[in-house]
């Protein structure tokens, strides 16, 4: 099943170039949301420990939802510019990939299951790979020329073979027209801006940190996002009907700097990579402070949460700076 | 001797004779007919054959009481005449059959007559050939209903021989002669060709007889002991061809309903009888109370040729009539049970053969009827099982369990119904856990201590011995047996079990049990092994192969439940030593250290608990635990066995607790863990423990972070640590950098309560870096032997001219002298010539090297920053207030210095800021502190060198003088017992090491003198032995740093030569040592001397 696959690039007019964006991401069709309680605190303790990435780990992809004989996997990028592909079921490493060039590794993510790859480097370049039947080597690759830090984002949805990818950049090349998706882009000047990608305008606009963002991640069941900055504060803001950015929250911090923001794909966790060398753990709902996962010795960098598999299983993933990944199995109880 | 084949020529010499015996009667004139007839050819006698049995028959006839040697003889010919021609008419087979029967008739009683042995022998054998010569439509005759007297007669006839008669030959003659008479002859020539029609109508005619044959035959059977095995193979043979012949399903399943008009008249009708349902119940009830007083006494008769003969019987009445002789089955299958472990190889054999061939047949699995009353049987016996088990002997258990074995079986994949039940499983599970108890009362299995940390080692190099889980591990003693026999009779039925059962069920009913109380934990976990090893198929006997058996799949779920269970913290750390680990540890540290210092080598003690009656509860309670602990490690063992391969995955949660195990101080634990190590390499496919432990280093380095983190849990984290780091290599390094971090961390947290263990892990992964990381060390070591070398050169040159100038005195040496000092001379005013100066500088290639690295922070290898790391929680710890804690530290701070050597940037100042608190345990502490301190400077002096040579003189060398000269009239004073002092062992030491110390640390002059005053008391006859040598050895040493003062030095002690002067011009030499007589000196002097010029 070798498929030769290109990539539809989209590139975003900067139209009010005020700054280099921070973080992008794509907004699925709204479902509704289903409340449920959360649990009481768990004993902090990683579940394991994935060791020998041999650098600071820059991101993490769970990919669990797949046939049922092959094993979960997850796919972390490390700044020594290696990708590695972990096994869950025996916890070490499968494949490693190199195509990156040494060059820091800061996005990774599966397509179509396992077996195609997306990956981003500080090379410049955005790889895809196939990894069917064991290969490791990629199979089309694209040149980006942002030299900032913002991670892509791809929207799945629609026919297969066809996604919609969001890469920043710094000038305005024609996009190709798609169904009308929105973006949500964090920018350094510490404001989330949505866009519709097919109008290629700006809907909203929220200037909702001083610092820039870091991440982003929304929950498209409540309409509600969150977005972390380099400051000591977690903001949440809320979609309205009319497709303007309102912010709902705000939630002060111990220390300063997110890295990472990720809502639980079931909507009932938030979880945080801190540079205080913590992974926090909210309630969505409330904003909840729930737990302090004191595991690493150096800033998170990322945090990830497995795909929903069967109930009572889902993982959640943090990479740091001290070269490990931390496996937490927490609040899965229903 | 001529044959007479011809009829006529037969007839002409047979006549005479005929004619004769029909006139006069006697034994001879038979006697001749008998001679003669033997020179007649078969086919002639067949012809004459009536012709020649007339006269007999008619001597036998004839009224009036006759000899009993007569008959005997006419019997005899008879029988000759019958055995070698057939009988072709109905008649005469009826009237000889009637005539030789009445010949053991007495004419007026039912009691056979008072006839001697030899005869009633003569008519049974005479019976015998006259069934056998009767052709097969022509037997039959025999067995119509009018003759049903006749046979009757016959049969009660034999019966009451078989039964009463002393003689064994007439008892098996009968019986035989009985079984023809049945004709169930089994022999080879008899002609038994019979339709279905007839075979019915014979076993409706023989049905009648079947009471008296079936009891007359129990009779004999379970009669005397002594009456010899023949007789009873023989008589069951006949039973069982008989019941198994009128009682065969085939036969009875045609019997009409209603009985047949009777043909014949009422009288014999009224003995008939009609084989109904009803008849078969009643008989099968009969027959029932028989079969069981025979299976019960033939199953223990001694001798095996009765036994297998009764594994026939159940056999053939299985096959035929399992319905006919339902009630007899549990009876029957029981003879087979428990037969099938029978002592006898032929015996076992047979009855293996037969339970599989009622296997194959599949006969039980597909009897409803059969499974309910083997389940029965399992019931009651399981009932009967605990009760059984505390009143029987080794032996009636063994035999009781034997039972229960072979039921599980012959049970099979059926076994589920039995277990089914709660109430059957419950009774079979109390059964089995009461039997299983152990006996915990031995003291020495917690007292036996594991000491020395490489008993994994050993074992790691090669996995040449066979398996734990195979060999006999350390064996268990049971309160209930002592017979190891029954142990392995246990476990395979708990494999059978396991085999057959549903596994899912038992485990959680044994899981439950060992969860319900400590009283069952140990049982329950034995049984919980045996049951997967089972479900795995190890080494079970099996009859069935059972398609219901859990795939690997649900293997896999159900031995990951289980070991959740085993190794979670309230079944895995218990207490099994009833010291405070503190206690124990100081004491054993004691001993350990002061053992390293002497010899380094660890060896095995016995350290005596208080007396074992005031503790004995506790006692108990810790050896449960401790054997708690080691059947879960089989445990482990036999799953590894049970997934094969497949265990890889399990290891990530295993592992980790079974190398804490192996660290235990427990010896048994310990050698358990490691022979589950073992079982897990050979189920995992590794080539040794080491490989092992190698190749999941990842899976512990997990382990041990998250238990490092946890500190309250991890008491055993340090010796898991040890052990991974003894057995990996260098490939491990990147994996547990942030490990070691992390117990660096935990040092600095809880220094108080756990620097001891934390020190010994520190140890252990230095001790592992300089193993891993030799190279630099070789290169450092090469290059300074090289320099060490050459300075030695120059050292030998000088040394030379010392010599020449003492003793050879030529004159061209002493011009060449004084030319060397005036250019030394000319070079110190600083008059040199270029060309000198070149050859001046001896050492370019050292300056270079050091040139080419560079001095720039370049980022270290992991190696050296770890070791870096320890080097600084060394400093502090220097001064810990706990001796034991200092000795530690002390160690760990010698391999860092090895580690480090290559270093020199690091290495220095690290040192630097070691040397005050190291001056201070070298001059100021206990002295097992000074005795480590002192081997820690020599390595020091060994790795730094010139850094060192200022701090030693001025801070070390005087105090170590000092002591030197205020201890040497102690020791030049002390007795033999002074050499296992203290005291003793650290001049020793610094004796051995000063001398090394001042060569590696190049000490000058001044420094110099000050050691050679020091030892030179030393080398005083009054010394003991060791000193001397020790002193001898550091001037040795000085010799080879600066020969001349050396030499000068001794010959100022004692001067063995007078120096003549070679010209009257120069002085004459005079030293102090000369001309002096002998002192104590002398001796170690002179010695030193002989060494010098040599």
């Amino acid at each position: 099943m070798c498929r030769r696959l290109s990539l539809d690039v989209e590139k975003f007019q900067e139209c009010t170039r005020l700054a280099v964006c921070q973080s992008l991401l794509f907004l699925p069709g709204r479902c509704s949301w289903i409340s449920l309680p959360v649990m009481a605190l768990a004993p902090p303790s990683p579940q394991f420990v994935l060791r020998g990435s041999q650098s600071a780990v820059n991101t993490l992809h769970f990919s669990c939802r797949s046939k049922a004989h092959s094993p979960p996997l997850l796919f972390s990028g490390s700044l020594g510019g290696l990708i590695h592909v972990w096994n869950l079921e025996t916890r070490r490493v499968d494949t490693t990939l190199d195509g990156h060039a040494g060059q820091s590794v800061y996005w990774v993510k599966t397509l179509e299951g396992q077996h195609l790859l997306l990956s981003q480097g500080r090379d410049l370049k955005l790889c895809l790979w196939d990894l069917a039947e064991g290969r490791n080597a990629p199979v089309d690759s694209l040149s980006l020329d942002s030299v900032g830090f913002c991670k892509g984002s791809v929207l799945t949805e629609g026919t297969q073979g066809c996604w919609l990818l969001a890469v920043p950049g710094k000038d305005m090349d024609e996009p190709a027209s798609s169904s009308g998706p929105l973006l949500l882009a964090g920018y350094e000047d510490g404001s989330v801006i949505l866009w519709d990608v097919s109008e290629r305008s700006v809907l909203s606009r929220l200037a909702c940190h001083e610092e820039p963002v870091m991440s982003l991640d929304f929950d498209s069941g409540r309409a509600r996002g969150v977005s972390g900055s380099s400051e000591k504060v977690l903001c949440v803001w809320s979609l309205d009907e009319q497709q303007n950015l309102k912010v709902c929250r705000t939630q002060e911090l111990t220390n300063p700097g997110i890295a990472d923001v990720a809502i639980r794909p079931d909507g009932k966790i938030l979880a945080t990579a801190g540079w205080d060398h913590r992974i926090r753990l909210f309630g969505w709902k409330q904003l909840k402070p729930l737990a302090v996962l004191d595991y690493h010795s150096a800033a998170v960098h990322c945090v990830a949460f497995s795909d929903p598999g069967r109930p009572g299983e889902q993982l959640l993933a943090g990479g740091s700076k001290d070269q490990r990944i931390s496996v937490w199995s927490v609040y899965n109880q229903t | 001797m001529a044959v007479f084949d011809s009829p006529q020529e037969a007839f002409g010499i047979l006549r005479p004779v005929c004619i004769q015996l029909t006139k006069t009667q006697t034994v001879e004139n038979v006697e001749r007919l008998q001679s003669k007839l033997h020179v007649v050819s078969d086919s002639a006698l067949q012809d004459l054959q009536e012709y020649v049995l007339f006269p007999l028959r008619f001597a036998l006839k004839t009224p009036g009481t006759k000899r009993e040697s007569l008959v005997q003889s006419i019997v005899e010919c008879i029988t000759f005449v019958l055995s070698t021609t057939c009988i072709k008419k109905q008649d005469l087979l009826q009237e000889l059959f009637s005539e030789l029967c009445l010949c053991l008739s007495s004419p007026n009683s039912q009691q056979s007559a008072p006839v001697s042995e030899e005869l009633k022998l003569a008519v049974v054998q005479g019976l015998h050939t006259l069934m056998h010569s009767a052709y097969g439509d022509i037997i039959l005759s025999l067995y119509q209903p009018c003759t049903l007297p006749h046979l009757g007669f016959a049969i009660s006839l034999l019966l009451t021989l078989a039964e009463q008669e002393k003689s064994k030959q007439i008892k098996t003659s009968a019986l035989k002669c009985l079984q023809v008479l049945l004709l169930q002859c089994d022999c080879q020539d008899h002609p038994k060709l019979l339709d279905d029609i007839e075979t019915k109508q014979l076993g409706d005619l023989l049905a009648s007889f079947l009471p008296g044959i079936s009891t007359a035959l129990t009779r004999i059977i379970t009669g005397d002991f002594k009456q010899g095995h023949v007789i009873i193979i023989s008589a069951l043979k006949v039973f069982y061809k008989t019941v198994g012949f009128i009682m065969a399903d085939e036969q009875l399943a045609r019997i009409p309903k209603d009985k047949e008009k009777p043909s014949v008249e009422h009288r014999i009708a009224e003995l008939m009888v009609h084989r109904d349902a009803n008849w078969v119940k009643n008989t099968g009830d009969k027959l029932a109370a028989l079969i069981e007083k025979i299976v019960e006494f033939v199953s223990v008769h001694p001798h095996w040729k009765a036994r297998m003969e009764l594994i026939e019987l159940v056999q053939d009445l299985l096959m035929k009539c399992r319905q006919s002789l339902l009630k007899s089955v549990g009876h029957l299958l029981k003879v087979l049970v428990g037969l099938v472990n029978d002592e006898n190889p032929d015996v076992q054999c047979r009855c293996n053969n037969v339970l599989k061939n009622f296997a194959d047949q599949r006969i039980v699995v597909e009897s409803r009827a059969l499974t309910d009353i083997l389940s029965e049987n399992l019931h009651s016996l399981a009932t009967a099982l605990p009760r059984l088990m505390s009143s029987q002997d080794d032996q009636g258990k063994y035999s009781t369990l034997l039972l229960l074995l072979g039921y599980l079986k012959l049970l099979g994949p059926k076994v589920n119904f039995v277990l089914h039940s709660v109430a059957h499983l419950h009774r079979l599970s109390k059964a089995l856990i009461q039997v299983l108890e152990l006996d915990v009362t031995d003291v020495k299995i917690v007292e036996e201590r594991r000491w020395g940390p490489d008993g994994l080692a050993e074992s790691s190099s090669s996995l040449s011995e066979p398996p734990l889980f195979k060999s006999k591990s350390q064996r268990k003693y049971f309160r209930f047996f002592t017979d190891e026999r029954i142990f392995l009779l246990l476990r395979e039925i708990c494999r059978m079990l396991g085999y057959y059962g549903d596994l899912y069920l038992l485990v959680d009913h044994f899981t439950e049990l060992y969860n319900e109380s400590v009283i069952y934990r140990k049982q329950a976990a034995m049984i919980l092994n045996e049951l997967i090893a089972g479900a795995a198929g190890i080494e079970v006997e099996v009859l069935h192969e059972t398609n219901s058996r859990a795939s690997a799949e649900e293997l896999k779920e159900i031995i990951t439940s289980i070991l959740e269970e085993y190794i979670s913290q309230k079944n895995w750390y218990l207490v099994t030593s009833n010291e405070a680990e503190g206690n124990r540890e100081e004491l054993t540290m004691k001993h350990s250290d002061l053992q390293t210092i002497t010899s380094g080598v660890h060896t095995c003690h016995l350290v005596p608990l208080p007396s074992s009656s005031e503790l004995s509860p506790i006692v108990c309670s810790m050896n449960s635990n401790i054997w708690q602990i080691c059947i879960q490690l089989e445990g482990i063992g036999c799953f590894a066995h049970a997934l094969g391969i497949e265990f890889r995955l399990l290891l990530m949660s295993a592992l980790y607790p079974v190398l804490e195990k192996a660290g235990d101080k427990t010896l048994l634990i310990s050698q358990v863990a490691t022979g589950t190590m073992v079982d897990i390499c050979h189920a995992c496919a590794y080539d040794s423990p080491r490989d092992l432990i190698n190749h999941n280093a990842d899976y512990l380095v997990n382990e041990i972070s998250l238990n490092l983190h946890q500190m309250s849990l991890s008491s055993h984290t340090p010796i898991v640590l040890e052990i991974m780091f003894q057995n990996s290599d260098a490939g491990l390094l990147p994996l547990v950098e942030d490990v070691i971090q992390d117990v660096l961390f935990s040092l600095d947290q809880f220094h108080d309560e756990r620097a001891a263990s934390f020190l010994s892990v520190l140890r252990t992964v230095l001790a592992a870096l300089a193993r891993w990381f030799p190279e630099a060390k070789d290169d450092k070591q090469l290059q300074e032997q090289n320099f060490r070398k050459e300075k030695y050169d120059l050292h030998q040159g000088s040394a030379t001219l010392g010599k020449g100038f003492a003793f050879t005195t030529p004159a061209e040496e002493i011009e060449q002298f004084l030319l060397d000092y005036l250019r030394n001379k000319d070079v110190a005013d600083g008059n040199v010539s270029d060309a000198d100066n070149e050859e001046e500088q001896p050492l370019p290639p050292e300056t270079e090297m050091n040139d080419v690295c560079p001095d720039v922070e370049a980022s270290l290898p992991v190696q050296t920053q770890i070791a870096k790391d320890v080097m600084e929680r060394c400093i502090h710890l220097l001064s810990d207030k706990d001796l034991k804690t200092r000795l530690k530290v002390l160690d760990v701070l010698e391999l860092c210095v090895t580690v480090l050597q290559s270093h020199e940037n690091q290495l220095l100042p690290m040192v630097h800021r070691a040397w005050l608190p190291l001056v201070h345990r070298l001059t100021n502490d206990d002295p097992l502190a000074v005795l480590r301190a002192f081997k820690v400077l020599c390595t020091l002096g060994n790795k730094c060198g010139d850094f060192l040579r200022n701090r030693f003189c001025k801070d070390i060398l005087p105090k170590l003088a000092v002591s030197l000269a205020t201890q040497a009239p102690v020791s030049a004073r002390a007795g033999p017992v002074y050499s296992h002092t203290l005291a003793f062992k650290l001049q020793l030491a610094v004796l051995q090491g000063l001398g090394s110390l001042c060569k590696k640390l190049d000490l000058g002059g001044g420094d110099l003198n000050k050691v050679a005053d020091a030892c030179l008391i030393y080398l005083s006859a009054k010394q003991p032995m060791k000193l001397q040598e020790a002193a001898r050895s550091v001037f040795l040493h000085l010799m080879k740093v600066d020969p001349d003062t050396t030499w000068f030095i001794l010959n100022e002690l004692h001067c063995p030569l007078l120096y003549e002067p070679p010209h009257p011009s120069l002085h004459p030499v005079s030293l102090s040592g000369m001309a002096k007589p002998r002192t104590e000196y002398t001796d170690n002097v002179l010695l030193l001397l002989a060494e010098l010029q040599g």
